[in-house]
C-alpha cells in the first residue's frame, strides 16, 4: 500500500485565498505529525516577536499520525500558535473529529493566517476549500453554532470557537464535538482573525500499510486495554477517579486558591458520588474505545437542564476545589457555561479563585465585580463564568488571565496569582511533587501538567523507565523531566491521549507505526524525535524573549508550605526550584540559560536553527 | 437462525470505532464513506449507530427483492452482495430504510463478517450486539430513526 500523501493547505484570511502544497518526505520522517509537525510549520511561518493577536500570527492545525486509526485512544488533533496567554509557543490538543476529517479530504495539516474582513467560516469538503460569511454565527456558543453550521451547510465536522474566542478572552479554547483544545487561548487567536468555526468533511480514504496486522494490532490493545485499571475506572468514573486518592493520600489538591492542598468538602464533587447519579452514559473522543468522558445532565432544581461532556479531574479542581465550591450541580453548570462560552475551565477556575482571594484580602469588591464571589459560595461560580465569556463588567478584566489581572490590581496580588509563564496552573500541587513542579517551570506553553506528564511519576513513584522516586525530592528531577518531556511529545505527535499511558508505552507506538506507514523507529529515534521538537520551541521562545528569568513558580509555592494533609509542610523553595532547573538546562545539553549549544542543535539535524541568533538582537538582550 | 445486529443508541459512545474497524477490515482503508454502518450524531447527548437489519422479514422491504440483478442473496449467514452480478445501478440504496448500504461502483452492504462482526467485537459499551432477527428489532430500528430523522 503507497504511504498517504499528506498536504499543506495553506489559507490567508485577508484575501480569502489558500494554496495548497505537498508536505516533503523529511519533514514528516523527522516531525512525524501532530504537535511535531504543527510545531515545524508554525514556526517555520511565524515571527516570533509577533504579536499573538496580529493578523501574521498562524495558527496550524494537524491530526497525529496516527489518528483514526482503529488504536485505542487515537483520537488527538494539534493546534499551535503562539499564545496571547503567555506570548510563547504553544499548543492545545483536542480529541474532535476534524483531524480525521482533515486526513481524509487529504489536507493533513491546515496552517491559517491573515484577518478576514468580516466573520467567516472556513469549510473544507474534499478538495474544495469554501469561505462563508460567519456573521450569522457570531455571538453564538459553541453547540449553538456547531448545530447551525451543520444545518446550513451540511454534514460537516465542525471546530468552533464560542463568544469568548470572539472577544478575545485570553483563554479562550476551540470547540469540536463536545471536546475542547482547551488551553493557551487559541480560540482567541481564531476570534482575532475573525474565524468563528471550521467545517471538514473528507471522504476520501486513509490508506494503511498493512490493514491485516493493524486489526490483529487494534484487537490486542484493545484486549490490553479492556483489563488495564486505566480502562475499568476512568470508564466508571472518568478522569476524576483518583480524586479522592490525590487528597487523601498525597494532599496535593490545590484547594482556594492553593491555600489548601486538601479538599475537605470534596465528597460531592467526586465522581464516586456524581457519576451513579448524574451521568447518562460514557462519551468517546473519535476513535477512543476508551471513552472516559461522562453525559452528564441535570434534570431538576435551579440548573435543571444542564448537559455536558464532562466533568474531567481538572475541572473538579478548577471550578471546585479552587473555588470552595463543593456543590456538584454548580460546577457542572460552570463547565457547561465554559465550554458554551469557549474558555478553559483550568484557566477560569484559577481565575476565579484568585479573585475569590483579592476579595477575601480587600484588593477586590464585591459590589465592584456584582457577584457575591468568596470561596464557598458556590453560586458565584457558574455566574461569574459568565461575567468572563461576556466580558461584562470586570469580566473584560478577569479574561486576561491571573497574571495580567494581577498587575492591573498591584498592590500584593502578584504574591498569591498562581501561574507560570502566564499560565494558570492544573490540579497538582507542586509543592508535594517537586518534579511536577519543575515541570510547570520547563513546559513551553507555562503551568502545564501535560508537556511531561511528570505527575504520574511524582505521585505514584514509579512510571515507564523509572521507579523509586520520591516526590518529596528534588534528585535527578532535572534528568527524569527532561527524558519525560520527550516521551510525552510522541504522543502528541502520533495522536495518542495520554490517558492511554497507563498501558500503552513506547515500545507499543513502534509496532502500529511500521504497520500504519511502513517505516521503523527505534525507540531512541522516537525519543530523539521528541527532544527535536522540544528544541525547536524552545528557540521559539527564546526568540520571542522569554528567557529563564521566566522559568518562576508562584511565590505561593516557594515560600507557603502545604499547612495540612499528607503532604503538611512541604514547599518547593526558589533554590530547590533553581537548582532543578539548570539540572534540567544541562541534561538538555543547554547552556545555562537555557539556550541549546551548537552541539546539541547539530546532533538534533537542526542545522537550520544554529545561527539563529546572527540576525537578531535577541539573544544579546537574553544575555544582558 | 438468522442473526443481525441490533444498536442499543443509550450505550453509544459516538466513538466511531466502528465505522473505521469496518471499513479497514473490508475496504484495507480507513474510509467513514465506505463503512458499512455509520454512527450519526445527533446532539451532544445522542449518537445513533445505524447497522443492517439483514431485512429477512416479510413486513420489511429489503435491497435484496429490489435488486433487478438478484446480486444480492443469502449466504446462510447474512444478505452479502455478489460484486460480479452488482451493476451499481444504486436501486438497493434507495430500498434500504436504514441507509446503511451504499453504491458507489457497486454495493457495499454489512456481510456481518462471515458471523462474527468486528463492530460488535470492538464496541466496548454494546451499542451494537450480535442478536437473532426478531421482529421487535427491526421495529426498534424503524422507531429509532423516526426519532432521529
Ligand atoms: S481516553 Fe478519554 S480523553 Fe482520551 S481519547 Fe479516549 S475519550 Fe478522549
Ligand atoms: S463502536 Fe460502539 S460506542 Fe463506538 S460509535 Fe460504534 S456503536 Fe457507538
Ligand atoms: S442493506 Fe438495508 S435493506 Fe439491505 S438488508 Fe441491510 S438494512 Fe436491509
Amino acid at each position: 500500500m503507497k504511504e498517504h500523501c499528506w498536504h499543506l493547505l495553506d489559507i490567508d484570511l485577508s484575501d480569502l485565498s489558500f494554496t495548497r502544497t505537498e508536505i516533503a518526505d523529511d519533514l514528516k520522517a523527522n516531525y512525524l505529525g501532530g504537535e511535531g509537525l504543527a510545531v515545524k510549520l508554525f514556526t517555520d511561518a511565524a515571527d516570533p516577536k509577533i504579536d499573538p493577536f496580529s493578523p501574521r500570527n498562524p495558527v496550524v492545525i494537524a491530526p497525529g499520525l496516527l489518528t483514526g486509526l482503529p488504536i485505542p485512544t487515537a483520537s488527538k488533533t494539534a493546534f499551535v500558535s503562539k499564545s496571547p496567554l503567555t506570548g510563547t509557543i504553544a499548543e492545545s490538543i483536542m480529541g474532535g473529529g476534524i483531524g480525521i476529517q482533515m486526513k481524509m479530504t487529504g489536507a493533513y495539516v491546515i496552517r491559517i493566517t491573515g484577518k478576514a474582513k468580516e466573520p467567516v467560516i472556513l469549510l473544507i469538503d474534499n478538495g474544495s476549500v469554501i469561505f462563508e460569511s460567519g456573521s450569522k454565527y457570531w455571538g453564538l456558543s459553541t453547540r449553538e453554532a456547531e448545530m447551525a453550521i451543520k444545518h446550513d451547510h451540511g454534514d460537516y465536522v465542525v471546530a468552533t470557537i464560542g463568544p469568548a474566542g470572539e472577544t478575545l478572552v485570553r483563554y479562550a479554547c476551540i470547540d469540536c464535538e463536545g471536546r475542547q483544545a482547551g488551553r493557551a487561548g487559541i480560540g482567541a487567536v481564531l476570534g482575532s482573525k475573525n474565524l468563528k468555526a471550521i467545517g471538514v468533511r473528507g471522504n476520501g480514504d486513509l490508506p494503511v500499510y498493512d490493514a491485516e496486522r493493524l486489526i490483529s494490532l487494534a484487537l490486542k490493545w484493545q484486549e490490553i486495554m479492556e483489563k488495564s485499571n486505566a480502562f475499568i475506572e476512568d470508564t466508571k468514573y472518568g478522569s476524576g477517579e483518583f480524586l479522592e486518592w490525590v487528597n487523601s493520600e498525597r494532599g496535593v489538591f490545590p484547594t482556594k486558591n492553593w491555600k489548601e492542598s486538601v479538599f475537605d468538602e470534596r465528597k460531592e464533587i467526586d465522581p464516586y458520588y456524581w457519576a451513579p447519579k448524574y451521568s447518562l452514559k460514557n462519551k468517546a473522543c473519535f476513535a477512543c474505545t476508551k471513552a472516559c468522558g461522562k453525559l452528564f445532565v441535570i434534570r431538576e432544581g435551579r440548573y435543571a437542564g444542564t448537559l455536558l461532556d464532562g466533568i474531567e479531574y481538572e475541572t473538579l479542581y478548577a471550578l471546585g476545589g479552587q473555588c470552595g465550591n463543593p456543590d456538584i450541580e454548580a460546577l457542572a453548570k460552570a463547565n457547561e457555561l465554559c465550554d458554551l462560552f469557549g474558555i478553559d475551565t483550568i484557566s477560569t477556575g484559577v481565575v476565579i479563585g484568585f479573585v475569590m482571594e483579592l476579595v477575601e484580602r480587600g484588593l477586590l469588591s464585591v459590589k465592584d465585580i456584582g457577584i457575591d464571589c468568596r470561596f464557598g459560595n458556590s453560586e458565584a461560580v457558574p455566574k461569574m463564568v459568565e461575567l468572563i465569556g461576556k466580558r461584562e463588567g470586570l469580566g473584560a478584566l478577569f479574561g486576561e488571565g491571573v497574571a495580567r489581572i494581577a498587575k492591573t490590581i498591584g498592590g500584593d496580588s502578584e504574591d498569591y496569582a498562581l501561574h507560570v509563564k502566564g499560565m494558570e496552573p492544573p490540579a497538582y500541587d507542586v509543592r508535594g511533587l517537586k518534579g511536577m513542579g519543575l515541570g510547570f517551570m520547563t513546559s513551553s506553553r507555562g503551568a502545564c501538567h501535560l508537556r511531561s506528564g511528570f505527575y504520574a511519576l511524582d505521585l505514584t513513584g514509579k512510571f515507564w523507565r523509572f521507579e523509586g522516586v520520591d516526590r518529596l525530592s528534588t534528585k535527578d528531577k532535572g534528568i527524569m523531566v527532561k527524558a519525560m518531556e520527550d516521551f510525552m511529545m510522541i504522543y502528541d505527535c502520533l495522536g495518542i491521549c495520554k490517558f492511554s499511558r497507563g498501558f500503552f508505552k513506547i515500545e507499543g507506538f513502534i509496532d502500529l507505526i511500521s504497520v500504519a506507514i511502513g517505516k521503523s523507529y527505534t525507540e531512541e529515534e522516537l525519543l530523539l524525535i521528541g527532544e527535536r521538537i522540544n528544541n525547536v520551541k524552545q528557540i521559539f521562545n527564546l526568540r520571542a524573549g522569554i528567557g529563564r528569568e521566566s522559568y518562576r513558580l508562584p511565590k505561593r509555592i516557594t515560600c507557603e508550605p502545604i499547612s495540612s494533609g499528607a503532604s503538611k509542610g512541604a514547599v518547593l523553595t526558589e533554590k530547590e526550584a533553581e537548582e532543578m532547573l539548570s539540572e534540567y538546562f544541562i541534561a538538555r545539553g543547554w547552556d545555562l540559560k537555557g539556550i541549546p549549544t551548537k552541539e546539541k542543535l547539530a546532533q538534533l539535524g537542526l542545522n537550520h536553527l544554529i545561527n539563529w541568533n546572527k540576525t537578531e538582537i535577541d539573544r544579546r538582550s537574553l544575555e544582558s | 437462525m438468522p442473526m443481525c445486529l441490533v444498536p442499543y443508541p443509550e450505550n453509544c459512545t459516538g466513538c466511531r470505532f466502528c465505522e473505521i474497524i469496518c471499513s479497514l477490515s473490508h475496504e484495507r482503508v480507513v474510509s467513514l464513506e465506505k463503512a458499512r454502518l455509520r454512527v450519526v450524531r445527533k446532539d451532544i447527548a445522542t449518537d445513533i449507530p445505524f447497522v443492517c437489519a439483514q431485512c429477512q422479514n416479510e413486513e420489511n422491504k429489503c435491497c435484496a427483492e429490489v435488486c433487478p440483478e438478484d446480486a444480492i442473496f443469502f449466504d446462510g449467514k447474512a444478505l452479502v452482495v455478489d460484486e460480479v452480478r452488482c451493476t451499481g445501478c444504486g436501486l438497493c440504496e434507495r430500498a434500504c430504510a436504514y441507509g446503511v448500504i451504499r453504491v458507489s461502483g457497486v454495493a457495499r452492504k454489512c456481510d456481518l463478517c462471515g458471523g462474527d462482526p468486528l463492530c460488535v467485537k470492538f464496541c466496548p459499551f454494546g451499542a451494537i450486539k450480535y442478536e437473532e432477527i426478531k421482529k421487535e428489532n427491526f421495529r426498534k430500528i424503524l422507531a429509532m430513526m423516526e426519532v432521529s430523522f
